[in-house]
C-alpha cells in the first residue's frame, strides 16, 4: 500500500482532498506538508498551483490505539508555510464546510449568543468559486438580522473573508437565520407586486426603501417580465433604493 | 466585546501578532481601539471601509447583549 502522495491542485484545500482520496484515509491519520504554497498569478499569467506531500503516519496494518500510546513516540507535527484548518474535526464533512462552522461558533460564542445551532447546508463549487450555505438555528435570533438584514449582511461578510483567507481563495458564504431570508424573499415579492400595481393605478413612479443590493435583486426579478412597468436602482450604497416606472 | 474585536482582526490579517487592542470603560460607554502592522491596513479596512463597518455592526450586537455602548476607532498609524 502506498504510503506517501505529492498532489498539485488550485488550492490547499483541494490538494489535501485528493491526496486523502488517494491514499483513502482521514486527515487524522496523515502527516501533511505543504511543498508550494502556489501563486495567483497576474490576470491568470504565472500561476502555479499548490503542491502537497501527505504521508501517511502509521502503517495501516498495524492497531491505532497501539501507535497511538506508544510511549516516546515522537508526536508528528505537520510542516507547513501556510496556516493548515483544523482537519481533525470530522474527516467525512468537506473543510470548508468544518471552518464555516467553527467560524461561526466562535463568533456566536464572542457574542454571547447561546444554545445556537450551526447547520451547513451545501458546500459547492461554481465557476471556480466556493459557495458555503450555512443556516443559524435557535431562539431569539432577530439581533443576529438586525434593521435592514444588516447584522446577517455584516456576519456573512466576515465569516466569507476569514474563512476565504484560510484556504487562499474566493468563498462567498450565504448565511441564513431561522429561514429568513427566504420569509423577506417572500415579502419582497409581495412589496414589488403591490408597489408595481400603484404604479399603474397612479400613472407616477413608486420609490421603495433603501434595500441591500441582494435585496434589489429580487424587486428587479420579479418584476423584469411586468409588462406595464420597469425597475432601476437609484442612489449611492447604502441609501440605494429600487424605482417601479410605470411604462408608458 | 475586546475578545471579539480581537478574534475578528487576526483572523482577517496576515500579521495577527501585531493587532492591539485597547479598551477604555466609562460606565455603559467602552471604546475600543484597533492597531494593525501598516501592511494590513487595507484589509482591515476594506474597500470603501466595508471591512470596519461588518466589525462596527456585530460589535454593537455584543455591546447590546452586554447592556453598554460601543465607539471603535482605528487611530492612523
Amino acid at each position: 500500500m502506498q504510503n506517501s502522495v505529492e498532489v498539485s491542485a488550485p488550492t490547499v484545500e483541494e490538494a489535501i482532498q485528493r491526496g486523502l482520496e488517494l491514499l483513502a484515509t482521514t486527515p487524522d491519520q496523515v502527516e501533511i506538508e505543504v511543498l508550494d504554497s502556489g501563486s495567483k498569478g497576474f490576470l491568470g499569467f504565472g500561476s502555479r498551483q499548490v503542491r502537497v506531500r501527505i504521508k501517511r503516519l502509521i502503517a495501516s496494518s498495524e492497531p491505532l490505539a497501539a501507535s497511538r500510546e506508544a510511549p516516546g513516540a515522537p508526536s508528528p507535527q505537520p510542516v507547513a508555510e501556510v496556516p493548515l484548518p483544523d482537519l481533525a474535526a470530522s474527516p467525512a464533512e468537506p473543510l470548508l464546510a468544518v471552518r464555516t462552522r467553527q467560524v461561526l461558533q466562535e463568533i456566536l460564542r464572542l457574542l454571547h449568543i447561546e444554545n445556537a445551532q450551526v447547520e451547513i447546508r451545501n458546500v459547492e463549487e461554481q465557476q471556480g468559486h466556493h459557495i458555503v450555505q450555512a443556516e443559524i438555528h435557535g431562539q431569539d435570533l432577530d439581533i443576529l438580522i438586525g434593521r435592514r438584514a444588516e447584522t446577517l449582511q455584516a456576519l456573512q461578510y466576515l465569516v466569507s473573508l476569514i474563512v476565504g483567507k484560510e484556504i487562499e481563495d474566493w468563498v462567498h458564504v450565504v448565511l441564513d437565520v431561522e429561514g429568513y431570508r427566504q420569509r423577506r424573499e417572500q415579502q419582497l415579492r409581495r412589496l414589488a407586486a403591490r408597489m408595481a400595481e400603484q404604479a399603474i393605478r397612479t400613472g407616477r413612479r413608486q420609490v421603495l426603501e433603501p434595500m441591500p443590493a441582494a435585496e434589489r435583486r429580487i424587486i428587479h426579478l420579479a418584476l423584469r417580465d411586468h409588462p406595464d412597468v420597469t425597475t432601476q436602482s437609484i442612489g449611492e450604497e447604502p441609501n440605494r433604493k429600487v424605482v417601479i416606472i410605470p411604462r408608458r | 466585546m475586546k475578545e471579539l474585536l480581537e478574534y475578528l482582526a487576526r483572523s482577517l490579517v496576515t500579521q495577527p501578532e501585531q493587532v492591539r487592542v485597547e479598551e477604555q470603560q466609562r460606565g455603559q460607554r467602552v471604546h475600543l481601539s484597533l492597531s494593525v502592522s501598516k501592511e494590513d491596513m487595507g484589509r482591515i479596512i476594506g474597500k470603501n471601509g466595508r471591512v470596519v463597518q461588518a466589525m462596527r455592526t456585530l460589535l454593537r450586537v455584543a455591546a447590546e447583549q452586554e447592556g453598554k455602548q460601543v465607539t471603535f476607532e482605528i487611530p492612523e498609524p
